[in-house]
């Protein structure tokens, strides 16, 4: 039976490892895979339109359509929210820069760990609503497989127990730490296989898409 | 070597002078309670002031409000101790120090007179024998 | 058998008061009621000095050292005057049979009531031939000692968690008192070495009310290792503000900065140095410039390094790069897989015209 710290050095050791592997394997593997595909060349003549291009669409698809910011204001507003906290909880935390940097050799200045501490409630908070949305929704919820569920638990585990390590609570720091770093591990392994991939596709397909039908004349 | 020589720096930031953070006024009031309990049985009372959550603004804000008295004991005994009556009789502020100065406990006695300021009757009778002793020499 | 404790003080000169003012600082420390205080000096004063057996086991004696030179004038010292420290092969003045035979005669006249406390991890391995004490090894002599103690206090890491001779790869097979004993009353003090207050504190607690103190999931006492280092840091602010020592000789080190990235292990490390601290309150670790070591964890010899911060890698990433390359390889296999499966439908692709489909 593992105590605590050796739990904790575990995770920070072989599991780290484990974790890394499987993960940059997945990423190299799918990547190499989506964009070997190809496509047939379309052979018709370009229409030109305006906003008509692949890079138009990559930016425009960060935005609502008309009306739609209204029809579903949480899909918009707390993806924003969740996807944003992210960022700062898992890229501005002086800890997870210091791990990034050992890893990779990149450095960037943190944030002080209160306002960590407040993005990651906010987060939290953000994924609640919008898996209540999900729930309570008959369509959103018609659609949502097990898959679904899944992956907003394992992205949902990491802010957690991580803001629950920082907070201290139920668990002893050491034990709850180990927790974390493992949900984290676990998050890495499931990444590449999953939907959550969209992290390293999402901006490749909105292009791609918008370059098809550019090259139609229609602006998606 | 003076500690000079070693360029370290600590910033002491014993916590950055917070401010207040409103656990002194409760304790004012078990003070006054303490004070009614020692009025109607004679019971003495203490409050460790180092097991609070008091801040350095908050020691300052009650020792403001205690105020000074008219008896300030020192005791010398492995380091220096104050046992200081505060404005309100029977009121004690006693601050235990260690040989280096600092101090290693607070504390608020409630009493006629503090526990420690007392002479304990076996030693007043080592006292008084070394005394008898004395005498008879004379 | 001397009389009552506070004549023995009195002879050396540490008056009533002196007493008095140190169990209050002791009962404070402890988290006791202000009035435990006044009831433990009462106590400890009139004690009649109950029998101790200390037994040193796989240990490099720091534990002793940092009883015996606390405080000057030893004022941990004097719980010592409360207790018959029976038998301490360091400090005892007999050797060889005598002091094996003071060790025997104190377990007999006192069975069932005498303390014992150990340092020292017990070595298991070839049949604990590694450790011996008087052609006997360490688990015999343990064994034997245990059976009439009132409580087993483990002093230090060794005894408390196995500390360094269960490290990795653990040569001798060291284990823990508490690994060897379930039905015992056990104190752990774990530190490398542990706090000599936190020592003096335990022996006084069980000196006046009769019990241990209150203890947590690792039997440690609450009072001293319930919150951790980092908590009680008075460096937290920096950790909180984002303001880091990079090196030992930075500015940040200088101006007294947060050490958690040159390895402190103060948020994982239960133990009372931040408030305690060591030399009679001069400084302790993290004051003196370097991070907490985390020695008074179970297994922190094994914790992935002393330098290397929490939040790094403990060991550094093997099977990363090969793992990219094997995921690429993959990857184009799987491509190129894909376009064969392409090329073959084209291949067998037939075109269709209007004669086949009015067939």
């Amino acid at each position: 039976m593992m105590n605590d710290l050796q739990f904790l050095t575990w995770v920070r050791g072989p599991g780290l490892d484990i974790a890394i592997g499987i993960f940059l394997l997945g990423v190299l593997w799918r990547l190499f895979e989506i964009y070997s595909l190809g496509r047939k060349p379309d052979l018709s003549a370009p229409r030109h339109a305006s906003g008509a291009s692949g890079l138009h669409t990559v930016f425009r698809r960060s935005l609502p359509p008309p009306g739609m910011l209204k029809r579903s204001p949480v899909s918009y507003i707390g993806g924003y929210v969740f996807h944003f906290g992210l960022a700062v909880v898992v890229f501005l935390f002086a800890p997870h820069i210091l791990l990034i940097t050992n890893l990779t050799g990149l450095s960037w200045p943190g944030l002080p760990s209160q306002f960590v501490d407040l993005a990651a409630v906010v987060t939290m908070a953000a994924m609640v609503v919008v898996l209540a949305d999900r729930i309570n929704k008959p369509a959103k919820r018609f659609l949502s497989t097990f898959e679904d569920w899944f992956t907003w638990a394992v992205t949902f585990l990491p802010v957690l127990t991580g803001w629950m390590a920082v907070q201290h609570l139920l668990l002893p720091y050491t034990l709850m730490l180990a927790i974390h770093i493992l949900s984290v591990e676990i998050l890495l392994v499931v990444l590449p296989f999953t939907k959550l991939f969209h992290a390293f596709t999402l901006f490749g397909s909105r292009w791609y898409n918008g370059r098809v039908n550019g090259h139609k004349g229609v602006p998606v | 070597m003076s500690l000079d020589a070693i360029p370290v720096h600590v910033i002491n930031t014993t916590p950055a002078e917070p401010g207040l953070s409103g656990n002194a006024l409760p304790l004012l009031r078990e003070i006054s309670e303490l004070l009614r309990r020692l009025l109607e049985t004679g019971e003495t009372g203490t409050i460790d002031l180092s097991a609070l959550p008091l801040t350095p603004a908050d020691l300052d804000w009650l020792q403001d409000k205690l105020g000074e008295g008219e008896i300030a004991v020192t005791l010398q005994a492995n380091g220096e101790s104050t046992l200081n009556e505060t404005a309100c009789s029977g009121v004690w502020w006693v601050v235990h120090r260690n040989t280096q100065g600092a101090v290693t406990t607070q504390f608020i006695e409630v009493a006629w007179v503090p526990e420690l300021v007392k002479a304990h009757p076996q030693d007043v009778k080592i006292g008084q024998e070394s005394l008898e002793l004395l005498i008879s020499d004379l | 058998m001397q009389g009552p404790l506070i004549d023995t003080l009195a002879r050396q000169g540490i008056t009533r008061r002196t007493f008095l003012k140190y169990c209050a600082t002791l009962a404070s420390m402890m988290a006791l009621p202000p009035s435990a205080g006044l009831a433990m000096a009462e106590a400890l004063a009139a004690t009649r000095r109950p029998s101790v057996i200390w037994l040193p086991f796989q240990e490099c004696t720091g534990c002793t050292e940092s009883i015996t030179r606390s405080h000057s004038p030893t004022l941990e010292a004097m719980i010592f005057d409360m207790i018959s420290l029976d038998y301490q092969e360091t400090l005892m003045a007999a050797a060889g049979f005598q002091a094996e035979e003071a060790l025997h005669n104190a377990m007999k006249d006192n069975m069932g009531k005498y303390l014992l406390i150990v340092d020292g991890s017990i070595p298991l391995g070839l049949d604990g031939a590694y450790s011996c004490i008087g052609g006997r090894s360490n688990l015999e002599i343990l064994k034997e000692a245990a059976e009439g103690a009132a409580a087993i206090i483990a002093m230090g890491s060794c005894a408390s968690f196995g500390g360094i001779p269960k490290a990795n790869p653990n040569p001798t097979g060291a284990v823990s008192v508490s690994d060897i004993f379930t039905d015992k009353p056990i104190v752990n003090i774990p530190g490398c070495p542990p706090i000599p207050a936190v020592i003096t504190g335990v022996l006084a607690h069980y000196l006046t009310f009769g019990t241990l103190p209150e203890l947590d999931d690792k039997k440690r006492p609450k009072a001293f290792y319930g919150e951790t280092i980092h908590d009680r840091c008075y460096r937290r602010p920096f950790y909180d503000q984002g303001k880091f020592a990079k090196t030992f000789d930075d500015e940040g080190a200088r101006r007294g900065w947060c050490l958690f990235e040159l390895g402190c292990k103060g948020p994982v490390t239960y133990n009372a140095c931040a408030t305690e601290k060591w030399n009679g309150g001069t400084s302790w670790p993290v004051e003196s410039g370097h991070g907490c070591l985390g020695c008074s964890e179970p297994d922190f010899w094994d914790g992935g390094g002393f330098y290397k911060a929490l939040s790094m890698p403990a060991d550094p990433l093997k099977i990363g790069a090969v793992a990219a390359v094997v995921g690429a390889a993959v990857g184009v296999g799987v491509s190129v897989v894909n376009r064969v499966k392409k090329g073959a439908a084209k291949s067998a692709h037939e075109t269709t015209d209007l004669a086949d489909l009015e067939k």
